[in-house]
This record gives structure tokens, C-alpha cells and sequence, in this order.
């Protein structure tokens, strides 16, 4: 028994490694500065990712600055206000539900209620999608550390006098700091590898965009046009963005594993 | 002469009236848990500026009687009072009552330390900040104050940056009445506040409940009938849901009037 859960775990890690292998080597073998200066090549041309990393970060952090308070605020209600009501019980089951369906039905959805309204892609409708992908990640998070808080903790802030939004900010979100901003980095990690929701909303751009209406370029939707693509500088490039974002959500995960670790 | 012995007179008579005082007045009270009855028609007085011990078996309410006291049990649901518990006279479980001022009137020590997460000072300067506002100086010499008045200053007093929960059980305890002092309270209610320290943290504590009493009304919930012995000056003991007796502390522990109340003492049963 011992020697076939051993194997299976071998046979998990050793794939992982295989791929991970081959990206490093495929990755590094184009990384240079120019990968972060210069523009999209158009095929056959040598350039690089500036414009997609540059759309990544803008819409990821237009994504995380509208999903995160929305996230924080319901994860607050389902833990404090409303943590012995029904709601709370369907919110948590929908959350649920949200929190594994497919990003592609996200991309359809903010296509719809977007995209087509306004006539064309745009960065918006692509931070949309990810915002809405953020939410469930950090309402879980938020409502799961909270309730993490001793119930003795939050007796003591409402028996000292404290109104329950004084008690929640100053002793309910103190004490489940860490976890909450953990929680934030694993939705980020999430969000920066997901194509298909932007294959919908922001598509693509060649050149450099900042114009928040139009559409931007993204380091996964990138990597996806590039490596279907037969030109070997646009499939060198895609290797290279995979090493970026891996290495990233490499960095998150373990940052966010420190924090966690802090805590206890 | 006559005339400070007259004035020393005139004190003691005073002094008199005010421990003879009614702090807190409870009329058939009952209180639920959803459909079961935890408090059944309890009725009594306590004194102002003395400890009053409530013993009992565990699940006999006398925790649920404390925490009728500041309302505190309206966090959780399907939880109610029936009756009138009152604080100078003002009934605490009326609707219109203010909650937060009322809970900043009575405070409470919790069986586990609950220091807030945040430095010494600020566990302390938290509670004065809700309701008053003061200057960082005349903060300064309220937190010194308070740690001085719960025996810890000298302990924290070149550590009061330092997290609250980085102290020693019996510190943290300490650190928990000292927050409720600053607040300048009235009542203090005590939820077995020694139960989960060691025995050195606890005389500590024994003692500082000593002297509190000159200024404060204080209710102390306990398992420990040597602490209820030592540090009250009247004892209620109730065993499920009822008031069975209470009296001077003296009485309870010498002649009770009721055998159950003599049998619990004597180790019978609970």
C-alpha cells in the first residue's frame, strides 16, 4: 500500500518536474532585457513582452482593487453580521460554486454584459472578468479567517464598549490580517495565469495600450496566440512569458505561505 | 477633638450606608437557550463596592447570570431575558437602553486572557478611545494608571510597544483588567478569571480583586470555592438554573442554610 501511494506521489511529482524542467530550459533560453522593453513582434520579427506584461499588471490590479473590497465586505458579513443567518448559508454555497466554475463561463458571461453592449474588446471587461474571479477567492478566505478569531476575542471588544463595526475593524480584521492578505495573493497567483476570460473581454494588442476602453495586451493570452502560432521567435516568446508568469505565482504562493506561516 | 470625632462619625456613618447600597438588583430573572431554561426566577441584590461570588457545579448558570449583566449573550442568537436586572436602578435589559454605553459601564474579564491583537499600550488606550477624547499625554498617564492599578506597570513598562498576546498567561489576564479599569467602569464582572492560570498568577489576581473592591462592584464567577472563600464578601451558590442560596460569604461557608448548598461545599457532589 505504502509503496503504491509512494509511486503515485512520484509518478505526480515526477510530471511536475518534467514540466517545469522544460519550461525553465525552454523559457530561459530567450530571456533577455529585451523581453521586457520591447513590444509584440509582428511574425518573424524579434521583440518582446513589455506591452502584455505591462497589460497583465494593469489589469490585474484594476481587477484586485474592485474584486478585493467587494470579497473583504462579504466575507465580513457571512463571518460577523450575518454569521448565524440563512443567507449566509446560500451565499457560502454559491461562493462555492463561483469558486470552481470555469473561467471560460466568466469570459462568455462579462462578453455579454460588456463587450457587446459597448461594440468592442476592452482592458475594462478583461479587469471585469478577473475581478469577478477574485471575488469568490477572497470571500472565502476573508469569511474562513474570521471565523478563525476566537469568539472570546470579539466578547471582549463588544464587553469593553466597542460598537460591532469597532470590534470587527480593530480586533476581527487585526487578528486575521495575515490570512485575509494571503488570501489576496493566492487570488492574484490565480488570476494572472487565467487566458480564457480574456480571450473574451481584453483579446489582444500588438503595440502598447494604455487606453483602459480598447484592448490590451496580456502576458497568458499572449502565450496562447504565440505558441499556436509556426513563427520560432513567437514560440520562444511564449516559453519565456510561461517562465514569467510561473516564476510570479511561484513568488506569490511562497510569499503568501510566509505570511501564513507567521501567524501561527 | 469633638469636632473630628463628629466628622470621623459622619464618615464611618457613610461609609456604612454605601456598602449597605444596591448596585445591582435582579427580579425574576429567567433566561433561555432556545426552549431550554438555563435561569429560573432568580432574584437578588448585590452590594456596592464588594465582591459577590456566584459558585456551582458546571452548567448550574451562574456564567449565564453573569452575562446578563452587560447583555454581552446578545451576540449569539435564540438566546433571552425575562425580568429585571438593575444598575442603580435603570433596568439593563429594557430595549431602549444604550448597549455600548451600558457595556463600558460594566466591565468584563473573560476565563481565557483575550488581549486584542495590538501592543500593550493600545490594548489599553483602545477602550478609553471610544469613549473619550484625550491627548497622547493625559493617554499616556491613563494607560500608566491602569497597569499600575492591576499590578503589571512595572512588569511592561519598557515594553509597552510589544504585543499584547507576547506576555505570560497571568500577565495577559492582568493586562485584560487593567483595559477594563481604564474605562473607569462601575461593575466588573469576573468569569472565573483564574481558572487557567497557575497558582502564583492566580494569588496575583486574588489579590488585585482585593483591593479593586474599595472602588468597584464586582462580580466573580468561580469553581473554586477556596477563591470564592478568600476573596468574596457574599456567595451565591446555584446548582440548575436556581438561586439556592445566598449570603455573607462567612455563612455560606460555615452554617448554610440549605443541605444542598452544604453538601456542595462539603465536596457531596459537583
Amino acid at each position: 500500500m505504502m509503496t503504491l501511494c509512494m509511486g503515485a506521489a512520484g509518478i505526480g511529482l515526477a510530471w511536475l518536474a518534467l514540466i517545469l524542467g522544460a519550461l525553465v530550459y525552454k523559457g530561459t533560453a530567450g530571456l533577455s532585457l529585451a523581453v521586457f522593453t520591447e513590444m509584440t513582434p509582428p511574425p518573424g520579427d524579434a521583440g518582446g513582452l513589455a506591452n502584455a506584461i505591462f497589460g497583465s499588471i494593469v489589469m490585474t490590479i484594476i481587477a484586485v482593487l474592485v474584486g478585493t473590497p467587494v470579497g473583504i465586505l462579504a466575507g465580513t458579513y457571512m463571518a460577523e453580521y450575518g454569521r448565524f443567518s440563512r443567507l449566509t448559508t446560500v451565499v457560502r454555497f454559491i461562493n462555492d460554486i463561483l469558486l470552481s466554475a470555469p473561467s471560460i463561463v466568466i469570459g462568455l458571461f462579462v462578453y455579454e454584459l460588456m463587450v457587446r453592449p459597448m461594440g468592442h474588446f476592452s482592458a475594462l471587461a478583461g479587469a471585469m472578468a478577473l475581478a469577478i474571479l477574485v471575488i469568490p477567492v477572497v470571500v472565502r478566505t476573508t469569511e474562513d479567517m474570521l471565523n478563525l478569531v476566537p469568539n472570546a476575542l470579539r466578547e471582549a471588544g463588544t464587553a469593553i464598549g466597542a460598537p460591532r463595526w469597532i470590534v470587527i475593524r480593530s480586533v476581527g480584521y487585526r487578528a486575521a490580517m495575515s490570512g485575509i492578505v494571503t488570501g489576496i495573493l493566492l487570488a492574484i497567483a490565480r488570476i494572472s495565469g487565467e487566458t480564457a476570460p480574456l480571450l473574451f473581454t481584453s483579446l489582444n494588442n500588438q503595440f502598447w495600450s494604455g487606453n483602459l476602453n480598447a484592448p490590451m495586451a496580456s502576458l497568458p493570452v499572449t502565450i496562447f496566440q504565440f505558441a499556436l502560432s509556426p513563427y520560432e521567435e513567437w514560440q520562444q516568446l511564449a516559453w519565456t512569458g510561461a517562465l514569467i508568469i510561473t516564476l510570479t505565482v511561484l513568488a506569490l504562493s511562497i510569499f503568501a505561505r510566509s505570511l501564513t506561516g507567521r501567524r501561527t | 477633638m469633638a469636632q473630628m470625632l463628629a466628622s470621623e462619625m459622619t464618615m464611618t456613618q457613610s461609609v456604612a450606608e454605601k456598602a449597605a447600597k444596591t448596585k445591582i438588583e435582579v427580579k425574576n430573572l429567567n433566561f433561555y437557550y432556545g426552549e431550554s431554561k438555563a435561569l429560573k426566577n432568580i432574584t437578588l441584590s448585590l452590594p456596592e463596592r464588594s465582591v459577590t461570588a456566584f459558585i456551582g457545579p458546571s452548567g448550574c448558570g451562574k456564567s449565564t447570570l453573569l452575562r446578563v449583566f452587560n447583555r454581552i449573550y446578545e451576540l449569539y442568537p435564540k438566546q433571552r431575558a425575562e425580568g429585571q436586572v438593575l444598575l442603580d436602578g435603570y433596568n439593563v435589559l429594557d430595549r431602549s437602553q444604550d448597549l455600548n454605553l451600558l457595556r463600558s459601564k460594566i466591565g468584563m474579564v473573560f476565563q481565557k486572557p483575550t488581549p486584542f491583537p495590538m501592543s500593550i499600550y493600545e490594548n489599553i488606550a483602545f477602550g478609553v478611545r471610544l469613549y473619550e477624547n484625550i491627548a497622547k499625554s493625559e493617554m499616556d498617564g491613563r494607560v500608566e494608571q491602569a497597569l499600575r492599578r492591576a499590578a503589571l506597570w512595572d512588569e511592561v513598562k519598557d515594553k509597552l510597544d510589544a504585543s499584547g498576546t507576547s506576555l505570560s498567561g497571568g500577565q495577559q489576564q492582568r493586562l485584560c483588567i487593567a483595559r477594563t479599569v481604564a474605562v473607569k467602569p462601575e461593575v466588573i464582572l469576573l468569569d472565573e478569571p483564574a481558572s487557567a492560570l497557575d497558582p502564583l498568577s492566580t494569588a496575583k489576581i486574588e489579590e488585585l480583586i482585593d483591593e479593586l473592591q474599595a472602588d468597584y462592584t464586582i462580580v466573580i464567577v468561580t469553581h473554586n470555592m477556596q477563591q470564592a472563600a478568600r476573596v468574596s464578601s457574599q456567595t451565591a451558590f446555584m446548582y440548575l438554573g436556581e438561586l439556592i442560596e445566598f449570603d455573607k460569604t462567612e455563612k455560606i461557608f460555615t452554617s448554610p442554610g440549605q443541605k444542598r448548598t452544604q453538601d456542595y461545599i462539603t465536596g457531596r457532589f459537583g
